[in-house]
């Protein structure tokens, strides 16, 4: 790409130079100008110049005003602003005028009110006082138009944002304007709920207090809160927020907006979920389990004991079962408990690392700009890292080529198959395109990623490494599973051996709480210490329970699917200690030096994994570490053992886990209605074989279980495959039939 | 060395005679001097006439007051529980008056006149945490009362919310 | 008159058959014109300096000059006919369509060559049913006929709104989208349809361009009133006039021939109070104002436009207030709602004018009146928005002592006897709008 050429324009007397094509709004703000905006929104699209406050006089156009939104900067502009020109002060405190003229005196019960633009461009742009004496035009007001979401359509000004971010962002095209004229409503398709990953983007984006959340209602004047710069912990990506906290208690999730990451949009889950922190089975104390009487409340210091006596009998017999969203310093201060302190070095790891694709690091945002995208996998990417749809979408818009590679893609495979998908890159005719581009992404979205590394073994062969506008990435289940294994194995370079008879079981957060696979181990084990947060998951196995803090209420880093460290932020006051703070006073029993302060963790960490970078370095943008260069083409780890295919009759089962899932989602009164539907995705092929309909309830069998679900057809997905979510597929087994 | 030593007598002169004139003390609190009908003192919170609390919790008072002493939690007025005319009420109100300044702002910024300041000063408590008024305590009539000056005197027209409840 | 164009020999045979209007010497020019070069018909057409009949009054060559080639943008290049007429007072279009049809396709057919078109979209209101089918035969015929020559011709009907008669609005609406207004730049001709270069014509004036090929575009330039106002036009006169109908005329003839010559003059023995010249968006003109040759630039030197040739002849039977108040409430209902000013603008002015009217108003409302059609004015993302201030702005000038009347007297001086009282217009079906409980028919 050649250096944009530069242009001189000339706005309100000041001159400025811009590269050609830049929008005029963007323009007068290098030059210090404000221009008021409503309906532009880069992130959107092109301008539609819809709303007319951006109206400014430009020399040589007709005599009249110009949308500055929807012009570019050409070579001798001469614009001006509402300050210089009658004319455009005059367009812009109409528009205002216009605008309240049936908008609603709400803003001592509107949410919005003192963040709301249009409060703020009325101040500098519009009339002081009202001269409209009739009727305005009333709507039904506020509707639900989701359980999250609440919409006032009096108040809406018709900006068109959110239908806008519906129809060309996340692309669900619910929410539509209908009607005409002065009478035009935003709604969703025979008010259906507004369902989907998105939905809440569209009440930051909303510049009035029409679309608002439910969740904090009434409870946010922005004078009574702070926002706190944080990152989310729910999933792998790591979009940067802002915690609105008010006394302690998070009152709402914002966007913080890094370019690179997540631009400015949130997924539901990370923007609904955090009232997970004040569910009513939230354990604010130690608990030990008493025979009989199953668990009691003890006191910090007994716990400490109990936890002491715990680790000592176990006599070396540990093993540790780490959830990936404990952040790095606390893995880090357990690993080094366990592994220097007790001398165990068993983990089990929430997943896979190391695979080698450091040496195609490319930030998300290159997504965007590549022409060529493979995604592999059999899980779909919006259930395992949402903000990566977005970019994929985006991209499409800008014409790139997306090829899917899965049980439901362009390319249909086998369940369980990706790996030698990927291996089959390397030659063909897809291969051969992704080794003469220069912009080209892998994507691997599922499980068997082996920590990333067939994919960096296809990348190398295809020669990424030497091209920085080329890049892999792979999906992890968990939000910080990269960071704590580093950790764990930063911790300690000594090993040992399994213990055999596990003595105790440390069971990490509750994810690893929730793994049957743990819940497996824990029933070898002779004592269970499990530190999680809410009473369901461990209530009748552990021995001691410590109660754990969330994402929201830990200073800490995460390292997030790019391989960027990223600064979380203590935003709510936990009810209970921070980790870092007992395994320290623990540590200290065992002789071993640990601080609780998780700025110091972090430094004594980062010498030996992040090359010493230190938490001002992170900053609140933090960037991606450079590409680690490639030293030895990476190996391939071996293939997962592919499942069985179906006989005649059954068919392949293929389990995935949705997005709004888990024990955080389950305990979000808001964001219920997004949960899966008890529903079975059948191919055309099958359904029409089993003569089933689109809807029908059908009976799903595999040895011994079935459960009744609701048939729908993926006209994408293999035939032979039946694809349910996780929270329905239960205890079936990989081969199922299916039966009207 | 003195300056003009004449000047000097006059002070002096001008403290003799004051020994022998009466002096102007007020015996404060068999006798209360009269407020003017302006003055700010104890925050009231005002009903309409039909009941419904005038107070809708926008927080206006808060964010205009100088001392941040004003707490205000909103919540949504439900068809069974309906504290206010509109969406919203005021779940917690809490005044800090050991902190409050009396400037009168948040009387100025409330839109719906829910809060004004009354006339009365008499506010001493024992424990700090008394000095928290909470919203009974400013929807209800003050306990101690203070005698207010004849509004006929001054040129000063009292609101029609200062004067009903 | 001698000079019939556009409908020449639609009174001697049925031209809606294919035979007949080839007896004339349909489709000749077509043939002629496919041997040539496209630059040859826009060459003709600036030479007859044939500007746009919509209402916009855009030279059609130099408009046709706009579209970029097939090499330079290498997209299907489009040719819209805009037949959704449903500027009020207009009905030019239904006539043509009813009774030359194959004129329209010819001309849409040569327009296509000269742009390098393989499709035409022809867009017609979804209300004109005769003038559809009658398309639609003559279209089967044409295609019969193998007269197509590989070009598509899509009649795709509207479904009642008249901002899709709007350029951009009819562009959005052939699209499937909401038929809103687009910004502009970039224009039509370089993105219009799909984004695509597209060339959108009025259907009056594709209808013109056989027969003006056939006259010549020189000799064409000599009939009107050049050099602005060339040729003729379907004038539709309607209103309190006795022969109202569509009048082919050449341009320049004077107001007063063709409402009391042709027209019949005004019935019962009226007075003349007032005329629109070119369809409601037009300012009005007062009775000692109609001695002006219908032409762009004698009307344009009177403030008013040429605009759609629909003169529309009020008398003194009329409430000026009363049509100001029917001409907003047409432009609140088919406002498309994108733009603020236009939106709430045409809005606010129906209260104005209904509390004018009810005698409720107070003068500095009526100056508001004048100041919400001048903040409307130039800052609407289309020209519907400056077609609701102009005309009523110019009501409230000219017959400011009317207005003045009804604010004095507390109600309207017709006192309900005037012919447009009891009007009911559409949008009062609206239940948000006040009106309706006032007005609605029994």
């Amino acid at each position: 790409m050649s250096a944009a050429e530069l242009v001189t324009v000339k706005i309100d007397e000041r001159s400025v130079q811009v590269p050609k094509g830049t929008g005029l709004v963007e323009t007068a703000a290098a030059a210090g100008v404000e221009i008021p905006v409503f309906c532009y929104e880069p992130r959107l699209g092109d301008a539609i110049g819809a709303c007319r406050m951006c109206l400014v006089e430009v020399e040589g156009m007709p005599p009249k005003p110009q949308a500055a939104c929807t012009l570019t900067a050409q070579d001798g502009m001469v614009v001006k602003t509402a300050r210089t020109s009658e004319m455009a002060r005059v367009g812009q405190n109409a528009t205002l005028e216009f605008i309240l003229v049936n908008h609603p005196l709400d803003c001592p019960v509107c949410d919005k009110g003192g963040e709301c633009p249009l409060q703020d461009l009325t101040f500098r742009y519009g009339p002081g006082t009202t001269r409209m004496t009739f009727e305005k035009r009333t709507f039904e007001k506020p509707i639900p138009i989701s359980p999250a979401i609440s919409l006032d359509r009096e108040r809406c000004i018709l900006c068109y944002r959110c239908t806008r971010f519906s129809e060309s962002v996340s692309e669900d095209n619910q929410l539509v304007a209908v009607n005409r004229g002065a009478q035009t409503m935003i709604a969703t398709f025979e008010d259906e709920p507004y369902t989907g990953a998105f939905t809440g983007n569209v009440t930051e984006l909303c510049p009035v207090g029409a679309l608002l959340p439910t969740q904090p209602r009434f409870e946010i004047r922005p004078w009574e809160f702070q926002a706190v710069p944080s990152v989310c912990g729910l999933c792998p990506v790591g979009c940067n927020v802002d915690v609105d906290q008010r006394e302690g208690k998070v009152k709402r999730i914002l966007s913080r907006n890094h370019p690179e990451v997540d631009e400015g949009w949130l997924c539901d889950k990370g923007r609904f979920g955090f009232s997970h922190l004040y569910a009513e089975d939230r354990i604010t104390e130690p608990l030990r389990r008493v025979r009989r009487r199953g668990l009691e409340e003890i006191s910090w210091e007994d716990a400490l004991e109990d936890a002491e006596r715990l680790l000592r009998e176990a006599d070396g017999r540990v093993a540790v079962a780490l959830s990936g969203s404990e952040t790095t310093e606390e893995a880090y201060a357990l690993a080094k408990l366990v592994r220097e302190g007790l001398g165990a070095h068993t983990a089990m790891l929430p997943e896979e690392v190391g695979g080698g694709l450091d040496a195609f690091r490319v930030p998300l945002s290159a997504i965007r700009d590549a022409e060529l995208i493979v995604v592999l996998g059999d899980d779909p990417v919006v259930e395992r890292a949402p903000i990566v749809d977005l970019w994929l979408r985006k991209a499409r818009r800008a014409g790139a080529e997306i090829v899917e590679i899965g049980p439901a893609g362009d390319v249909q495979t086998s369940p369980g198959t990706t790996a030698r998908a990927c291996r089959r890159l390397k030659t063909g005719e897809l291969g051969s395109r992704l080794r003469t581009s220069e912009r080209a992404i892998l994507i691997w979205s599922g499980s068997g990623a082996g920590g990333g590394s067939h994919l960096a073994a296809l990348a190398a062969d295809l020669g990424f490494a030497d091209k920085p506008g080329c890049g892999a990435f792979f999906l992890p289940e968990t939000a910080n599973g990269r960071g704590v294994a580093e950790a764990w194995a930063a911790a300690s370079d000594a090993e040992g051996p399994e213990p055999e008879p596990l003595g105790l079981l440390i069971v990490s957060g509750d994810e690893a709480a929730a793994n049957p696979n743990v819940r497996a181990l824990a029933e070898r084990a002779e004592r269970v210490l499990a530190i999680t947060m809410f009473h369901s998951l461990a209530a009748g196995w552990a021995d001691l329970v410590l109660p754990g803090t969330s994402y929201l209420e830990r200073d800490g880093t995460y390292v997030n699917l790019e391989g960027r460290v990223q600064r979380l932020r203590r935003a709510a006051i936990p009810p209970a200690p921070d980790e870092l703070a007992w395994i320290a006073q623990l540590a200290a029993r065992f002789e071993l030096e640990l601080s609780p302060y998780p700025s110091l963790v972090f430094a004594e960490l980062s010498e030996r994994i992040f090359g010493g970078v230190t938490y001002e370095d992170l900053g609140e943008e933090a960037r991606l570490p450079e590409r680690v260069p490639l030293a030895a083409p990476p190996t391939a780890s071996p293939d997962e053992p592919v499942p069985p295919k179906a006989t005649a009759g059954t068919l392949q089962l293929l389990r995935y886990r949705p997005l709004f899932s888990g024990a955080a989602v389950e305990r979000v009164p808001e964001l219920q209605f997004q949960r899966p539907a008890p529903e079975i995705e059948l191919s055309a092929k099958d359904a029409r074989r089993l003569g089933v309909k689109r809807g029908e309830p059908v009976n799903v069998r595999s040895n011994g279980t079935s459960v009744e679900l609701r048939a729908t057809i993926n006209k994408r997905l293999k035939g032979g495959v039946a694809r349910i979510a996780e929270d329905h597929a239960r205890n079936l087994h990989p081969t199922v039939e299916v039966s009207k | 060395m003195s300056p003009q030593p004449v000047d000097t007598l006059k002070g002096f002169g001008v403290t003799f005679k004051q020994i022998f004139k009466k002096p102007l003390t007020m015996q404060y609190p068999e006798y209360k001097r009269p407020v003017y009908p302006r003055f700010r003192g104890r925050h009231r919170l005002w009903r309409h006439q039909n009941g419904l609390e005038k107070c809708v919790g926008c927080s206006l008072c808060a964010a205009a007051c100088p001392a941040d002493c004003i707490r205000v939690v909103a919540a949504e007025n439900t068809p069974e529980n309906r504290v206010s005319p509109g969406e919203r009420y005021a779940r917690i109100y809490e005044i800090n008056m050991s902190r409050c300044i009396f400037c009168g702002y948040c009387e100025l910024a409330c839109p719906f006149d829910a809060i004004t300041l009354g006339n009365d000063y008499e506010l001493a408590e024992y424990d700090r945490d008394d000095q928290i008024y909470t919203k009974d305590m400013l929807l209800a009539e003050p306990i101690k009362k203070v005698p207010v000056a004849d509004a006929e005197l001054y040129d000063t027209p009292i609101p029609y919310y200062r004067t009903y409840s | 008159m001698s000079d019939v164009i556009v409908l020449a020999g639609a009174d001697e045979r049925d031209l809606t058959r294919l035979a007949e209007y080839r007896a004339i010497g349909g489709y000749d020019q077509l043939e002629r014109v496919r041997g040539l070069a496209s630059s040859a018909v826009i060459d003709e057409l600036n030479a007859a300096n044939l500007r746009g009949r919509g209402g916009a009054f855009f030279p059609s060559g130099r408009k046709m000059q706009f579209i970029p080639s097939k090499e330079q943008i290498t997209k299907p290049h489009y040719v819209c006919v805009n037949a959704d007429e449903s500027e009020p007072g207009t009905f030019k279009d239904r006539e043509i369509m009813n009774r030359v049809p194959h004129r329209l396709i010819e001309g849409s057919l040569i327009a296509a060559h000269a742009i390098d078109s393989q499709h035409v979209f022809i867009y017609i209101r979804g209300e004109y049913l005769d003038p559809f089918e009658t398309l639609r035969a003559a279209l089967d015929e044409v295609r019969e006929a193998e007269l197509l020559d590989g070009v598509t011709i899509v009649l795709h009907r509207g479904a009642g709104a008249y901002i899709c008669g709007e350029e951009s609005g009819l562009l959005e609406s052939l699209e499937g989208k909401r038929g809103q207004a687009r910004s502009r730049p970039p224009f039509p001709a370089v993105s219009g349809l799909y984004a695509s270069p597209t060339l959108i014509n009025n259907v009056e004036t594709i209808a013109t361009i056989p027969k003006l090929l056939e006259l010549g575009g020189a000799d064409y330039a000599k009939i009107g009133a050049p050099p602005d106002s060339t040729g003729t036009r379907l004038f539709c006169v309607s209103g309190n006039v006795v022969k109202g109908g569509n009048y082919e005329l050449p341009m320049g003839i004077s107001m007063r021939e063709v409402i009391y010559d042709l027209a019949g003059g005004l019935p019962d023995g009226r007075e003349l109070k007032a005329v629109i010249p070119g369809g409601s968006s037009m300012p009005i003109l007062t009775a000692d104002q109609i001695d002006v040759p219908l032409d762009h630039d004698a009307l344009r030197a009177l403030d008013t436009f040429l605009g759609a040739a629909a003169v529309i002849v009020v008398d003194d039977r009329a409430c000026m207030v009363q049509l100001g108040l029917r001409v907003a409430q047409f432009y609140m209902h088919e406002s498309c709602g994108k733009c603020t000013p236009c939106r709430e603008g045409t809005r606010w002015m129906v209260q104005l004018l209904e509390a004018i009217e009810a005698g409720d108003a107070t003068h500095s409302q009526l100056d508001l009146l004048l100041d919400v059609c001048d903040r409307i004015l130039g800052k609407c993302l289309c020209p519907l928005g400056d077609a609701a201030a102009m005309p009523v702005a110019s009501y409230v000038v000219k017959f400011r002592d009317e207005f003045r009347a009804h604010i004095d007297q507390g109600g309207c001086p017709f006192g309900g006897e005037s012919s447009l009282a009891g009007l009911f217009a559409p949008v009062d079906q609206h239940a948000h709008h006040p009106v309706v409980e006032a007005a609605a028919p029994a």
